[in-house]
């Protein structure tokens, strides 16, 4: 969009000088110093408003007389709930319209320009800016911004009146600490920075803003620790976020999707958290956190396999409690992924492996069940996740149904109609109960993804293709990487001082070494 | 060459699991009767004499594999030739060893499986890895090294707890003289597994820190070598030397004797996959060579572009190459060392380094 040519432009000292003579000869004088050609009317600027706008119905436009001597005819224009009402009357209109003050008095004290004069004293809002470039005067209006147009001057007053309605700091829901912090991200990339500058009230935290999105213009801050992060991995992400071209952004998954390195992997290579003191704690270890408005989620890069385990309670139990659990969870994670296929090259191919009185056992359970051991893992498998996925995304009055018809029907009366054995039962539910540890969801979906993979190849090559497959896992794994850093590290590449806070979580007097 | 790196660590895990590979489920020595272990030993030491040489060669071309300094020492087309023949010789023992590996699996847990799928599935996954790179391989070595280490000691504090460790079974010693462990070492043990380490000349420019190479080498050697004669040791120990000639993999035998309590029983699946992890990565790095020498022979690009037709060559020799298992044991016992492992482990590197040393010198002569 081209800027400030207005059509209709009228002189600011030809208006005035209708009114008040030769009091202004100044302040017209300076106008011309300061460079406009065309002179502006308010009319203009209005008039390109609503063209620009379409006359939404949202765009609330407030003409006002500023109360000076002599009296200015400007226009005021903000967003119906976007802006802070109060602050919008208070701090903008109010000052201007009540509050009387002679330009000649102004004059006399200090030789000034009317737009400073109506920037330093009459606006009482926290922040003014003053802009002519049309596409940032419209992108402030949609940010919540208020926009004052005043009769004669060419620049447009930015007041910051963001406000509106946002959802509150609440508990975080996707991750739980007993003794964390209680305190989660919300939808608001500006109280999203705060609450991670509240934890660190260090100069050397860095924020840069973005702005992403062809039409959806939406703010995307990267958070960085100058002189404790890697200033390469900060021009990388700088230069992966530029590089990013979408119309609409509305959610840091879909940033996510675009600065991650590789494309053709079930694993996440970026992390994302809802909890600002994981982010804080990520930054003092020289990783960067990027926000994105409109989601409370932010990510973190680059990062390793072994983040995935993490929680932030490991940090506020204590080390040897927060270790054994952490191994816990690399075991259960093991479970998960491999759980149902070991049962069923065992019970396939390896009958022998089994301890005798087991295999009696096993065998006598399976009397009868009609399906081999991969198919009926298969349809457990496949109904846990069906019953899974609508827990997630039924609403929660009809979600005691679920776990009905999951426990009784699925359970009990499947063993009992002999479709299948009592053990392949305990194994999927173990595989389901160990599957519900790993911390993040975007891991445990990729374990899930990888039960069946498992499945399959222990179907067909008993624990031959389990190890196969393992090896293949590892290699993929070994291969990836987060913004350079190798994925499995600190196994492989083994890196020993990584170790203090990777599968273990040593006392913090070592921790800080 | 790629911006790919090796750390020392890395190198010393590589060639653990790449000595380990085979040797530690196979009996060798055997000839030696229950002084195996010292056969094994001779056989380390011997193999140590040959890194040496290996080292001093690289040495002279730092950054370059064996392939590609072979024609600077024996001029342009001779040089060729030598490490076209290199470069078959690592494709057919990376064969041999697949289908020592498809033989095992067949015989010892899937009898009706054709060697075909069990070996069309192992050669899948090695190319994908080597695919990724060696970089990777290197890298999962690291985590496999520490899983086997871990399934070791497990395995070895079990045999003691279950008491079926019986040390009379290693006595005596040297009861025939010096002879027969002698014999079991030079040329079966010095060739196999320790000479093999010939393949590492390839995988030496990639290494991150090149002043380390020769200490590294020797420690990964000496550390696989002491774990092979521990295992063996200990296989006699658990078996009695008659079982241990007889059986084809002594290892698994020893292993399913293991019995604690009446529940931990039919361990036989951790050797079973401490034998897969171990053949993987001697497959690989076999593979690795063969198809890396091929690629700076042809002058090819990538070397990614010539891992599929090499695989299906493997996969496909890997059935081909003998009628039965006993035809393949036959071939590897007599051909295989005699004409294949000596002269290129031991007679063309030697040859070798001293062209280079004769070289240097007149070349420093001539200069002073």
């Amino acid at each position: 969009m081209k800027t400030t040519q207005f059509k209709r432009a009228i002189p600011l000292k030809s208006l005035i000088k209708r009114k008040k003579g030769a009091d202004v000869d100044t302040f017209s004088e300076s106008k011309d110093e300061s460079g406009a050609q065309q002179k502006s009317s308010i009319e203009a600027h209005v008039e390109k408003m609503n063209n620009t706008m379409g006359g939404t119905s949202d765009l609330i436009e407030r003409e006002i007389i500023i109360n000076t001597k002599p009296l200015i005819k400007g226009v005021a224009f903000f967003i119906n709930g976007l802006v802070d009402n109060e602050q919008v009357s208070d701090f903008m209109l109010k000052s201007l319209l009540n509050d009387s003050f002679d330009l000649e008095e102004a004059k006399e004290f200090s030789n000034t320009t009317l737009e400073h004069l109506i920037e330093k004293q009459l606006l009482t809002v926290s922040e003014v800016k003053m802009e002519t470039d049309w596409d940032k005067i419209i992108h402030h209006l949609l940010s919540g911004n208020t926009i004052l147009f005043v009769d004669g001057i060419n620049q447009a007053f930015i007041g910051s009146t963001e406000g509106g309605e946002w959802r509150s700091v609440e508990e975080p829901k996707a991750e739980v600490a007993i003794r964390g912090a209680k305190d989660a991200f919300i939808e608001s990339v500006f109280t999203n920075m705060a609450l991670i500058r509240r934890r660190i009230k260090s100069p050397k935290m860095q924020f840069e803003m973005f702005q992403l999105g062809n039409s959806s213009q939406t703010d995307v801050a990267i958070i960085y620790m100058n002189g404790i992060t890697n200033a390469k991995l900060v021009q990388e992400v700088r230069r992966r976020i530029n590089k990013i071209d979408v119309e609409h952004l509305l959610n840091s998954a879909t940033i996510e999707e675009f600065i991650q390195d590789k494309t053709l992997t079930i694993f996440p290579t970026v992390y994302n958290t809802e909890r600002p003191d994981t982010a804080a704690n990520s930054l003092t270890e020289g990783k960067i956190v990027i926000i994105v408005d409109g989601s409370p989620f932010v990510l973190i890069v680059p990062v390793t396999f072994s983040q995935f385990f993490k929680s932030a309670e490991d940090y506020y139990q204590r080390y040897d409690i927060s270790t054994l659990i952490r191994i816990l969870r690399y075991i259960s994670f093991t479970i998960a992924v491999l759980g149902p296929s070991l049962y069923i090259a065992l019970i396939t191919f390896h009958q022998d492996l089994i301890p005798t009185r087991l295999v009696i056992s096993l065998a006598a359970q399976r009397e009868g069940i009609p399906f081999p051991a991969f198919i009926e893992a298969l349809i457990m498998e496949t109904t846990f996740e069906i019953l899974r996925e609508a827990g997630v995304r039924m609403p929660r009055a009809i979600g005691q149904a679920v776990s009905i018809v999951g426990a009784l029907v699925i359970g009990q009366a499947a063993v009992q109609a002999g479709i299948v054995s009592a053990a392949m039962v305990i194994v999927v539910a173990g595989t389901a109960i160990a599957s519900f540890t790993t911390p993040a969801y975007n891991l445990a979906i990729a374990g899930r993804i990888l039960r069946f993979a498992m499945m399959i190849l222990a179907a067909t090559m008993g624990l031959y293709g389990i190890t196969i497959g393992l090896i293949a896992l590892v290699a993929h794994l070994a291969s990836l990487r987060s913004f350079g850093a190798p994925y499995l590290a600190p196994f492989a590449p083994f890196i020993p001082e990584n170790h203090k806070d990777g599968l273990f979580r040593l006392p913090k007097k070592i921790f800080n070494k | 060459m790629e911006n790919i790196k090796i750390t020392p660590f890395q190198l010393f895990v590589l060639i653990v699991l790449f000595q380990l590979g085979s040797a530690i489920v196979v009996a060798p020595g055997v000839e030696a009767k229950q002084d195996a272990w010292m056969s094994i030993m001779l056989g380390l030491i011997g193999g140590l004499f040959v890194f040496i040489i290996y080292y001093h060669l690289y040495k002279q071309f730092p950054e370059l594999s064996l392939i590609e300094y072979l024609p600077k020492i024996l001029g342009k087309h001779l040089g060729w030739f030598v490490g076209f023949l290199y470069s078959l010789y690592f494709l057919y023992i990376a064969t041999r060893v697949l289908r020592d590996f498809g033989d095992l699996l067949v015989t010892a847990i899937f009898p009706q499986t054709p060697l075909f799928i069990i070996n069309l599935l192992m050669t899948l996954s090695i190319a994908y890895v080597i695919y990724l790179g060696i970089e990777v391989l290197a890298r999962t070595g690291e985590f496999y090294f520490l899983l086997l280490m871990f399934i070791g000691v497990i395995v070895n504090t079990l045999f003691f707890i279950s008491g079926e460790v019986e040390t009379d079974n290693l006595l005596p010693i040297l009861g025939e003289g010096w002879t027969p462990v002698i014999k079991g070492a030079v040329p079966t043990l010095l060739t196999f597994p320790f000479g093999e380490i010939i393949v590492f000349t390839m995988v030496f420019p990639y290494l991150h820190n090149q002043k380390y190479t020769l200490k590294v080498g020797l420690i990964g050697l000496v550390f696989s070598g002491v774990l092979i004669a521990f295992a063996t040791m200990m296989n006699i120990a658990v078996l009695g030397i008659d079982i241990v000639e007889r059986s084809s993999y002594p290892l698994l035998s020893a292993i399913s004797k293991i019995r604690v309590g009446d529940f931990l029983e039919r361990l036989d699946a951790l050797a079973v996959i401490s034998l897969i992890v171990g053949m993987f990565f001697k497959i690989a790095i076999f593979f690795f060579a063969g198809v890396y020498g091929a690629t700076t022979l042809f002058k090819v690009n990538q070397y990614q572009k010539l891992i599929m037709p090499m695989s299906i060559i493997v996969l496909v020799s890997s059935i081909s190459i003998a009628e039965n298992f006993s035809e393949h044991i036959e071939i590897g016992l007599k051909i295989v060392p005699n004409y294949l492992h000596l002269p290129f482990q031991f007679y063309i590197p030697t040859a070798l380094l001293m062209i280079t040393l004769i070289k240097k010198k007149f070349t420093i002569k001539s200069h002073s």
